[in-house]
């Protein structure tokens, strides 16, 4: 991890506000998808290649996930922030392993204080609840922009939460070489595990499982061609 | 009537207090607000009554919302029963979750996502951000436009106008294209991945991969793929403790 200016914290932080507010709440704009988050991240911190190698990998993740109805999942955008900063000033090699366990981490505890704020609206509106029946438009507006509030800052706080996190680890986990590399090809290999099965499970059994064999074939050769 | 731009700006922050019980319902109510304006001078108790409803409990894909709010508003202006405002909002729930994820969630995101993904790992660098970002917002910038404007238009028969739109067809075409492009973009990241750690590192995360695969289908929800992967990284933690 390099260094980190308290004015570069800060802007990470922000930065993880925005995309934790994202996810859901607004504008769900796709700024919270790893791919965008970590890439940005990277650019942020002076390590654009780092900041790609995290989003990528956790962006194989995200793809397994499918937040439809009230479904529970990870937050993969705050994460994603903490771990791109971790991995920042490293060989990716060695240093993915261990920034993408702990965007993993993070991600499990973002998924669950999403509950949180979740659960944390629903009281909101439960004190509004004579103003929302009494067809109070000023109850509406400060219950969104309280709920927008309380989102912003999960976003800040497990990001905030991340950069601590990774300091520690930068400053205290030593791995030794073959440890790193071994845990970045366990990170990888789980990470196309995640978007392979994915795939497999929104493919069924129809036109779109053929399709999706014919594209692993178009997959295969483009690698090998390279 | 006025503030439909306003509307359809409230309408990105639909799930703004998602919760258990209300679902969307405070957030329709929001984005409904400027387009009941008008009703407040011409029938204040309607406008009471309607912005009431319009909070009520509603869960549907937040880039079709926009068809229930058009069409619950339409039917106010039109003084329709309140019951049967209530019961179109709760029949419309269904059909634009499932739309909706179907377009959005389980089509329109893993296409451009794959893109970009391929596109990100074959040097594009930035253009892969800046296409996903653009194409996808102005597609659903697009859709928001068009769902609110549809669902006014439409009214109480809002049903029938989702059935016939773009909306089933264009479902139909891009399953496939998802599963195509999403089939591309694994073994190309993969080979981008392993390319720099030879054949014995390649084929240590292809049996990682393998094995996860295998057992996250077979456990399910017991063993979810990040699950899979943290206990993955706890084991060869362990291994290398033990000194293997």
């Amino acid at each position: 991890m390099s260094e980190l200016p308290l004015h570069a914290a800060a802007l990470l932080v922000f930065w993880g506000a925005l995309v934790g507010l994202d996810l859901v709440s607004v504008p769900q704009a796709m700024l919270s998808r790893p791919l965008v988050a970590g890439t940005i991240t990277g650019w942020l911190v002076g390590d654009l290649e780092a900041g790609l190698r995290v989003g990528v990998l956790l962006e194989l993740f995200a793809l397994d996930v499918l937040p439809i109805g009230a479904v529970r999942y990870p937050d993969y955008g705050p994460a994603t922030v903490a771990a791109a900063a971790l991995a920042a000033g490293a060989p990716w090699e060695l240093g993915l392993g261990l920034s993408v366990t702990l965007g993993l981490l993070l991600a499990v505890l973002g998924g669950w204080t999403l509950q949180l704020v979740r659960r944390s609206n629903a009281r909101a509106i439960q004190q509004h609840a004579a103003a929302l029946a009494a067809g109070e438009s000023r109850a509406i507006r400060r219950l969104q922009y309280g709920a927008l509030l309380r989102d912003a800052s999960r976003g800040a706080g497990l990001t905030l939460l991340g950069l601590a996190l990774a300091w520690g680890v930068a400053r205290y986990v030593h791995l030794d070489r073959r440890t790193a590399v071994g845990l970045t090809l366990v990170v990888i290999g789980a990470g196309i595990s995640a978007a392979a099965g994915g795939a497999v499970r929104s493919a069924g059994r129809g036109a779109r499982l053929r399709w999706m064999l014919a594209g692993v074939a178009v997959g295969i050769l483009l690698v090998v061609l390279r | 009537m006025t503030g439909g731009w306003r509307a359809l700006l409230r309408l990105f922050a639909v799930q703004g207090t998602w919760n258990y019980e209300r679902m969307l319902g405070v957030g329709m109510g929001y984005a409904a607000e400027p387009l009941l304006e008008d009703l407040k001078s011409v029938d204040p108790v309607r406008h009471s009554e309607a912005v009431v409803r319009s909070t009520d409990f509603f869960n549907c894909n937040p880039n079709l919302a926009g068809l229930a709010l058009g069409a619950t508003v339409r039917a106010e202006y039109e003084a329709v029963p309140g019951e049967q405002i209530e019961r179109l909002r709760r029949a419309l729930c269904s059909p634009l979750g499932a739309l909706g994820d179907e377009l959005f969630w389980a089509g329109l995101v893993p296409v451009l996502v794959g893109a970009a993904l391929v596109a990100a790992v074959c040097g594009a660098g930035w253009w892969a951000i800046a296409g996903l970002l653009l194409g996808y917002n102005a597609l659903r910038l697009g859709t928001a436009i068009w769902a609110l404007r549809t669902g006014f238009d439409a009214g109480m028969g809002v049903g029938a106008a989702i059935g016939g739109s773009w909306v089933p067809r264009a479902i139909e075409r891009i399953g496939p294209v998802a599963g195509f492009v999403i089939g591309v973009a694994v073994p190309v990241v993969a080979g981008w991945y392993l390319r720099g750690f030879g054949w014995a590192g390649a084929v240590g995360a292809l049996a990682v991969a393998a094995v996860g695969a295998a057992v996250t289908r077979w456990y399910g929800t017991a063993l979810t793929t990040v699950r899979f992967a943290l206990l993955a990284i706890a084991l060869l933690l362990f291994f290398r403790w033990v000194g293997l």
